[in-house]
């Protein structure tokens, strides 16, 4: 793959570059957002990571930009620092995931394929306005995802292969959302799930293992909080 | 208005407190006076008794000077009359102490002797005095009851007895008929004063106990003064602690805002520099000049990415402090954090960690991340506890009822010193050489901010019990409580 990589910090950015280019992928560098758009004008690249604060254009403003012009990059964000103020427009942005300094190199690499891949966010809910109209949101981001209304339906969908997180209601008839956490579990470990219901969810939660729910969101789900939550999913907390 | 009808429903019922404890101080006053009266007298009875069978056998002989009588006769009135007189009265003392009825038979009983005396002594007019006399102490009891019922007696026996045998009661066999009433004047004489006295007494023990029950919730009232007082005292201490505790999290806070962000990029550099060489030392193979044979280079690729985990996790651990954020809270099912936790932990061959926490508890609402961190500082720090000789288990727990979750992390290791514990959650405080003191502080200040409380309880040579417990429907803590925020502090 073709990574742009984004950060003032000399240092990080060659060592980084080192390992990407070890693994056998390409990558172009910049010290800051304004050279970032500027490579972007003439070059072409599968993702963009970029540090937050930088001097001049930061990586959030990086990534407002980039929504725009290339509606599709998947970007991801670095920070050392926790609780960003920042990372809230970050997520609604459509960061794909938020890497915490210092970071595993391995897991970044591993990371920065995955989002290469362009991977899908699955939304399950056999109310098919809400499923709707939560991937909508998701895809008005930047992000790829699709909504089917039936754990069947899940199931056939991430056997693509394609989806990396799955979100889903809990109630539902003929599959409940626990049910087919516990399916999908079995089959893919990796797979993140994030669980939302109208109802508390604990009662259903109490049921299944709960082993592999990063996240448990309440109806009406607030695209920030969906959005945020995807971004843990992919990336780890901050 | 309604402060007003408050003031005096407090008066009102600060009177009733004092009515109804006087009554029961001047109650107890009053038993007390009556049977201290009531042995008295039972003893006075047997005395009594004794002196008549004496002056039958010494006085009343020559008393009687007339031919109608003999020494015997005398001596067995003594012995009968005054045996009768004197035991019921001694009885009823020993059974019925402090009785009403106790003291009227004594009441009785005492005017009896007195007749029995003047009867002893010929109806010497000095033995009357005995009247007077015994009149006066039955008055000790300050019952006008006693005093009447005596008064009664004397009368009767001496109108009946001067009567049919003047001889016994006057000294001579035809008196005049107002002696009788000379001497009944005389009774009622004293009566009148000593009612007086009675009456007068009374008042002063009721003043008294009354005086003694305002004394007493007097200082009652001190005492509940006093117990505010010593509460404000510990509630002020607590609050200083916490002040203090908080100025030296702001100020750690701040250090490691700093530090810690200055430092991730250079760790990040390094640790991407390391990941590159060693895959380049490997991939070389015979190539590299043998670096991939050499046993201290891969030693030393094993220590450098050991060390840069510790300083990573060191890093993250005054972040994590020092930006204190407050829980996002989401249903999580503990077992399954629990799991997640023990994942992470490192091993060691002799610590054996059990997550019995029961898969059916009910799902509490808390930060996810947060009380991983929470259950990973536990469990670690429990299981670096341990004795590596002797071995042992580190257990979590957890229970809920109606009110709240209690999750315990429990070893089975040394204990923990009385003096290490009452710092134990303080900031920057560790007894491991190897740490930062914060990982405690996290979990306090994390179950702080959760609106629950962390505690230890510990047994030297018995080990560890860590127990959180957090409300169920927890009130939101304050977010001056839990320390600085990082936003805050970094602007």
């Amino acid at each position: 793959m073709r990574v742009l990589l984004v950060d003032d910090e000399e240092s990080l950015r060659v060592t980084l570059a080192g390992n990407l280019e070890l693994e056998g992928h390409e990558v172009l560098e910049a010290s800051d957002g304004h050279q970032a758009l500027e490579v972007l004008r003439n070059e072409k690249v599968d993702l963009v990571l970029s540090d937050i604060r930088m001097p001049g254009l930061g990586g959030v403003e990086l990534l407002q930009h980039l929504r725009r012009s290339h509606p599709d990059l998947p970007v991801l964000l670095m920070t050392a620092y926790t609780a960003d103020d920042q990372l809230d427009t970050a997520v609604m942005a459509g960061v794909f995931a938020v890497l915490k300094k210092p970071f595993d190199p391995e897991a970044a690499i591993r990371l920065m394929a995955r989002a290469a891949r362009g991977p899908v966010v699955l939304v399950v809910d056999d109310d098919r306005s809400v499923s709707t109209s939560l991937a909508e949101a998701l895809c008005a981001v930047g992000l790829r995802a699709e909504a089917v209304f039936s754990g069947a339906e899940a199931l056939e969908s991430v056997e693509s292969g394609r989806v990396d997180v799955c979100v889903t209601d809990v109630v539902m008839p003929e599959m409940d959302g626990p049910t087919l956490v516990d399916k999908l579990r079995a089959k893919w470990p990796n797979l993140a799930v994030i669980m939302f219901s109208g109802y508390d969810p604990r009662e259903l939660l109490e049921r299944s293992s709960g082993s592999g729910v990063t996240a448990c969101l309440k109806k009406p789900v607030h695209p920030r909080e969906l959005l945020r939550s995807v971004a843990r999913a992919r990336g780890g907390a901050w | 208005m309604s402060s007003v009808g408050t003031l005096s429903d407090d008066v009102a019922e600060r009177e009733l407190r004092i009515i109804a404890r006087s009554r029961e101080i001047f109650d107890r006053t009053h038993a007390l006076v009556m049977r201290r009266t009531d042995r008295l007298f039972g003893w006075l009875m047997l005395a009594q008794w004794v002196f008549a069978i004496v002056l039958a056998l010494t006085v009343s002989p020559r008393a009687w000077t007339g031919s109608a009588s003999s020494v015997h006769l005398h001596v067995y009135t003594a012995v009968g009359l005054g045996g009768l007189v004197s035991l019921l009265p001694w009885v009823m003392m020993k059974v019925r102490l402090g009785q009403f009825e106790t003291r009227i038979v004594i009441g009785c009983a005492q005017m009896l002797w007195s007749a029995l005396l003047v009867h002893l002594t010929g109806g010497r007019i000095e033995t009357h005095f005995h009247v007077f006399g015994s009149l006066a102490i039955l008055a000790f009891y300050r019952d006008l009851r006693v005093l009447f019922g005596a008064t009664v007696v004397v009368a009767a026996e001496h109108f009946l007895r001067g009567l049919y045998w003047p001889e016994s009661v006057y000294g001579i066999t035809n008196p005049e008929r107002w002696r009788f009433l000379e001497h009944a004047g005389w009774v009622v004489f004293i009566d009148v004063f000593l009612v007086i006295q009675c009456v007068q007494a009374v008042g002063d023990m009721r003043a008294a106990a009354r005086r003694q029950a305002e004394v007493e919730l007097l200082s009652e009232s001190e005492r509940e003064k006093g117990a505010a007082l010593d509460h404000a005292l510990v509630v002020l201490k607590e609050s200083q602690e916490a002040s203090i505790r908080n100025e030296r999290l702001a100020a750690v806070g701040q250090l490691a805002a700093s530090v810690g962000h200055e430092l991730r990029n250079p760790l990040t550099a390094v640790r991407n520099a390391c990941a590159y060489i060693g895959k380049k030392i490997d991939s070389a193979g015979g190539n590299g000049h043998g670096l991939a044979s050499d046993e201290r280079v891969q030693r030393f690729r094993v220590i450098i990415d050991r060390e840069l985990e510790a300083s990573a996790k060191i890093i993250s651990d005054l972040l994590d402090f020092a930006r204190a954020r407050q829980p996002e809270r989401q249903p999580c099912p503990v077992r399954a954090l629990v799991a997640e936790a023990i994942e992470v932990v490192p091993k060691h061959a002799h610590v054996q960690i059990a997550n019995e926490v029961p898969e059916q508890l009910p799902v509490p609402n808390l930060d996810k991340d947060q009380f991983r961190q929470v259950f990973l500082n536990l469990i670690q720090n429990a299981s670096e506890a341990i004795d590596r000789q002797r071995g042992g288990r580190v257990l979590v727990q957890a229970e809920a009822d109606a009110g709240a979750f209690r999750f315990r992390v429990v070893d089975d290791g040394p204990g923990i010193a009385k003096d290490v514990v009452e710092k134990i959650f303080q900031p920057l405080f560790s007894t491991k050489t190897k740490g930062t003191g914060l990982g405690l502080a996290i979990v306090h200040g994390t179950i702080e901010r959760h609106g629950g409380r962390v505690q230890v309880t510990t047994e030297p040579g018995q080990g560890s019990v860590f127990t959180i417990e957090l409300p169920r429907r927890p009130s939101l803590a304050p977010s001056h409580d839990g320390g600085p925020t990082l936003a805050r502090l970094t602007g």
